[in-house]
């Protein structure tokens, strides 16, 4: 737990003189900042006005009692912390509290190191809260920003398909029109592809957040996984005329993970490698284990990437432009999974690159360790 | 013969493009393709066309808007100023009749607006209003 800073004020509300001194001194002494004040109405004046972090009060008090003054600090800021000072400290009474949303109490007589810590604990909470609180608000603005951004992705392709076929319902006897129509199904299948492409990807993103991409976490060896995702892109790299190499490791390599998210990240590594390449290039997938890290490195020989592009590159949808209006095919999730992946798992990944030269993306991983009760489990064979 | 009208077709999709122009050459217009306000802006000053159609979404959330703003007010285009625009987006117009994002950015009401996918026959409708020929 931190120290208090000097931002977190302290409201004490208690008839009492002697109480609301000792309160003061005790409490300014760590840093504090307290004000003080004798009864409940001036008490929530005060609260209203200073916004105080913590509020301190008596039960006991004449005019507005502390119990009522629970509900109605609140009422000016929920996220305020409300200890409550009982005298006759019946369970009752504590209970009563707790119930109108007093954070604890504290009986009288109490030490100074007591109420201390009370107030320590307190403040504790209530920065826990905000934390989560602003972090929720976060999450919704992203998620909302995010379904947006797909909405769109999804229906700029429907709006094409949809004109093509309107275009070829509306013309389609004439002989100027039967000739391009061939093209214009092509292009029709092609962003159906790429809607499938998306939510595809979309679903993988989806799954690796909430964790449900892995079934479980198990010791893996990370050479064959590599092996296997380079046999599956053998074709395409053929196709584009790039060449695949692999550089295994002499050492093991095991990490702590799944095949099937750890094949997702080098599907989608060795796309890219292959997908902004040049015709002649090649991309090689090396495995090392370097200062007792895991380092699965991608390099390949294509159009490197901009300083300029950089910071962007693990964005969701990012995708850098290609020139002439059109943006590159691909979804742009690509790196956001692999990032996600590689969070979940305990490691980093970061790239290099130079323009016209290339890219290399270095995955770094822990190396696989025991945990206390595991007996060293492969993961079962699929 | 009377010369054909000239429509300069700007988003950033070029399947849009492409559909949008094999409907309107079929129906007489000569049809320009820009896949970006800028390329869209340089078009503009190469050859006036009759009428703009324009997306809002491209580059930016309402680079459509910046695109016609620059027509309507810049010097560079003051002979283009009366070319009508139809504005394009896949966004409904809402109901009190306010465009997509028109209280974010203090512009200019298009001429005209229409939903995509485009209804070919209201877009034929509107040219035939619009283009003075």
């Amino acid at each position: 737990m931190t120290e208090p800073g000097r931002e977190d004020t302290i409201a004490v509300i208690d008839d009492d003189s002697a109480m609301r001194l000792s309160c003061k001194k005790i409490l300014s002494k760590v840093g504090y900042r307290v004000e003080t004040f004798e009864d409940g109405a001036q008490g929530l004046e005060g609260v209203a006005g200073l916004r105080p972090a913590l509020v301190l009060v008596d039960l006991k008090m004449p005019g507005i009692s502390g119990m009522e003054v629970i509900g109605r600090v609140h009422g000016i800021d929920p996220q305020i912390i409300v200890v409550v000072i009982t005298g006759y400290a019946t369970v009752d009474t504590a209970v009563e509290a707790l119930k109108r949303g007093a954070y604890d109490f504290l009986p009288k007589p109490f030490s100074p190191d007591e109420l201390r810590l009370i107030v320590k604990r307190g403040l504790e909470r209530r920065r826990l809260t905000l934390e989560s609180l602003h972090h929720e608000v976060e999450r919704a603005l992203l998620q909302r920003r995010f379904v947006t951004f797909v909405s769109h992705q999804l229906q700029t392709p429907l709006v094409a398909i949809h004109q093509y076929l309107d275009v070829m319902r509306r013309l389609g006897d004439r002989q100027d029109a039967r000739a391009q129509q061939q093209e214009w199904l092509e292009r029709c299948l092609k962003r159906i592809e790429e809607m499938q492409a998306l939510i595809r990807d979309w679903l993988t993103l989806a799954k690796v957040e909430g964790g449900r991409l892995a079934s479980q976490q198990a010791k893996v060896d990370l050479q064959p996984i590599v092996a296997e995702a380079l046999q599956r892109h053998q074709e395409v790299a053929a196709r584009q005329g790039v060449s695949l190499q692999a550089h295994p490791s002499e050492k093991d390599c095991y990490v702590r993970g799944d095949s099937t998210s750890l094949s997702v990240l080098l599907d989608n590594l060795l796309a890219n490698a292959i997908k902004y390449n040049k015709p002649g290039g090649s991309v090689s997938v090396s495995t090392e284990v370097e200062e007792g890290q895991i380092v699965v490195a991608v390099k390949d020989t294509g159009v490197g990437i901009c300083e300029r592009h950089r910071p962007f590159l693990f964005d969701d949808f990012f995708r850098i432009p290609s020139g002439e209006g059109e943006k590159a095919a691909g979804t742009g999730l690509g790196l956001p999974i692999c990032k996600k992946i590689v969070a979940e798992m305990g490691g980093s990944i970061d790239v290099e690159s130079e323009v016209n030269v290339g890219s290399t993306f270095r995955v770094s991983l822990p190396p696989y360790r025991e945990r206390a009760g595991e007996g060293g489990s492969r993961e079962s064979p699929k | 013969m009377a010369e054909t009208a000239t429509v300069l077709v700007i988003d950033d999709d070029r399947d849009f493009n492409t559909s949008v122009r094999a409907f309107l050459e079929s129906q007489g217009y000569t049809v320009i393709e820009a896949t970006s306000g800028h390329e869209g802006l340089a078009k503009l000053a190469e050859r006036k066309p009759d009428a703009i159609i324009l997306d809002i979404m491209m580059e930016s959330l309402t680079e459509g808007y910046s695109v016609s703003a620059a027509i309507k007010h810049q010097p560079a285009y003051k002979d283009c100023r009366n070319i009508p625009i139809v504005m394009v987006s896949s966004i409904q117009k809402s109901p009190d009749e306010r465009f997509p994002f028109s209280g974010d950015v203090g512009m200019i009401r298009p001429d005209r607006y229409l939903t995509k996918p485009i209804d070919f026959t209201k877009l034929l409708e509107i040219l035939k209003t619009v283009v003075v020929r």
